[in-house]
């Protein structure tokens, strides 16, 4: 019935299923962790070191936001949860009894904006003034003392945990509504590559992705602002600020548990802090 | 007999897959309309933390991308689907067929980075906007990617009019143009229509591409005809938000209701479309 070049193909197409289909037979254990993209350079670096020391467990770390953790958590699709925010009550509630959520690191949230608005001379805003740009009310740069030039605002998905942080903080309430919206990203990665490219745009960033094009502003009044340091954070005088957590489900397996254990270690703490973020210590 | 037992087995197997994929957005989005009867649909506020379901800036806004993208797409495609059929020597038609072929093929994802890194700044530079993020954006990105659909299939609808027909044109001696517009269009519209209705079809399911470069905010366009705003479409609002709902909840009822919009919104495409093929 099969023609010859048929029999070939199935042949080839089993050998194929084979070879792909193999490694995934030969390791015993994978660890799934998701979630938050402000702690993925975390989780992504640990588990590459921790590879070193145990070769046949295999880890794979993706982003998502932090929502997305506690969702697939509760479905159960993932080992490890990565959420850059505490748990809100109704969360809590549904999880609190079965997941642990251990902090990992801390970080502040960094009010970013682009080269020139820096340059330009706004270098600190008071909390008052970053909320009016988001409720609306300040839609220019010169009404702070910047370029005449529309502000980009720069809101990201309700879900993602520096979202909350921020929202809570400037808007008083993690869930409040953000009118003076212009667009929307999801990941750190996404929101930094707006801010870096334009010459106009305000948003929250995680700390660890500041860099030349992406500045942060000192937040507060007068001479009391202060700008996301590693070290106003440690103080705990810097406001905008979180845990960055894990969630671990109870009764989760060795495996897992050693894992956690290491990223609390001297050593996991020691990649907290190369990646740019600040110890839990 | 087994022949016949297996066309029709997998007849039947496609045709219900069509009833489950239905029967599953209604089941899954019932207990948002239980709770809120059918209004949300002209609702034109979306904040799932207050149970606000609005779904007219998605709406207007997969509209308007479709749109766009239509705009643009057709007039190119079905002209390069002519050229293609008519005019341009068999080597160079194979190359081009060959490079919409190629085009076709491309990921989606791969359009959606070439429009953030290219699409954009260019647009942001040339019209001088805030933001490159804009339903002019996605419009353009779409038109790109419902090309190729486009122009194969009408150019396949245009060499399959008959040699005899042509043959009868030239005898009448009427020219080129007169040919094109009273012969060969006629007869390859039903094609082209074709074309058009599964480009519509891909323009309103891709999800990937548009949820990079339209902005994904859920705000009607003010005044609602500018595109040069950022905004949402339906499918962008299901990409990035449905990973954090979880299952069974309001929130996940309402992103599948977006789902079925879409699917009716196909479904009655289509059935207005086969409507006209009768009627003519």
């Amino acid at each position: 019935m099969f023609h010859r070049c048929n029999m070939g193909f199935w042949a080839g197409f089993l050998l194929l299923g084979v070879v792909l289909a193999g490694p995934f037979y030969a390791v015993a254990t994978t660890i799934k962790i998701a979630g938050s993209t402000t702690l993925l350079p975390i989780l992504s670096e640990a588990a590459k070191q921790y590879r070193i020391t145990h070769p046949d467990l295999r880890l794979t770390v993706s982003g998502g936001g932090s929502g997305m953790a506690v969702a697939n958590i509760e479905r159960g699709t993932i080992d490890i949860g990565m959420a850059s925010r505490p748990l809100s009550a109704g969360e809590a509630e549904r999880l609190g009894s079965s997941t642990d959520v251990i902090p990992v690191a801390r970080d502040a949230v960094a009010i970013a904006v682009s080269k020139a608005v820096y340059e330009s001379g706004v270098t600190q805003l008071s909390l008052a003034q970053i909320a009016a740009i988001y409720r609306g009310e300040i839609r220019n740069w010169r009404e702070l003392g910047g370029l005449d030039a529309t502000i980009l605002v720069i809101d990201k998905e309700a879900s993602r945990g520096t979202r909350h942080v921020f929202a809570s903080v400037v808007l008083g309430n993690s869930r409040a509504r953000a009118p003076g919206a212009t667009i929307i990203t999801g990941s750190n990665n996404e929101e930094q590559s707006v801010i870096s490219r334009s010459d106009q745009a305000i948003g929250m960033l995680s700390n660890a992705w500041l860099n030349d094009r992406v500045r942060a502003i000192a937040v507060g009044e007068g001479d009391a602002a202060l700008l996301p340091t590693l070290e106003n954070v440690a103080l705990g005088r810097y406001v905008i600020k979180r845990d960055l957590n894990i969630l671990v489900p109870k009764g989760s397996g060795v495996e897992v548990k050693e894992f956690v254990d290491f990223l609390r270690s001297d050593q996991g703490q020691a990649i907290v802090e190369m990646v740019g973020f600040h110890s839990v210590r | 007999m087994i022949l016949r037992w297996w066309l029709s087995t997998s007849a039947l197997l496609s045709s219900l897959t069509i009833v489950l994929v239905f029967g599953f957005l209604l089941q899954s989005s019932w207990p948002l309309i239980q709770q809120q009867g059918i209004t949300f649909i002209i609702g034109d506020e979306w904040y799932p933390f207050e149970s606000l379901y609005g779904m007219l800036p998605a709406l207007v806004g997969t509209v308007w991308a479709v749109a766009l993208a239509l705009l643009i797409a057709l007039p190119c495609g079905v002209a390069a689907a002519i050229l293609c059929a008519e005019l341009l020597p068999a080597q160079l038609r194979g190359a081009m067929r060959f490079s919409m072929e190629l085009m076709a093929g491309v990921p989606s994802v791969v359009y959606g980075l070439l429009g953030m890194w290219v699409l954009l700044p260019l647009l942001e530079s040339q019209l001088d906007l805030l933001t490159g993020r804009t339903l002019l954006a996605a419009g353009l990105l779409l038109a790109l990617m419902i090309l190729p659909t486009i122009m194969v299939l009408s150019e396949d609808a245009i060499r399959a009019v008959s040699q005899s027909q042509r043959e009868a044109a030239k005898n009448l001696g009427i020219g080129w143009d007169a040919m094109l517009w009273r012969v060969l269009l006629p007869q390859a519209w039903p094609g082209i229509r074709v074309a058009t209705l599964l480009a519509t079809g891909r323009a309103m399911g891709e999800t990937v591409a548009v949820m990079l470069v339209v902005g994904s905010i859920d705000r009607i366009p003010d005044p609602f005809y500018n595109f040069l705003q950022p905004a949402q479409t339906l499918t962008s609002r299901i990409g990035r938000e449905m990973a954090e709902a979880s299952i069974g909840s309001l929130h996940w009822a309402a992103l599948l209701f977006c789902g079925l919009l879409l699917a009716i919104i196909a479904i009655g495409l289509s059935l207005l479309i086969q409507r006209k093929v009768v009627a003519a």
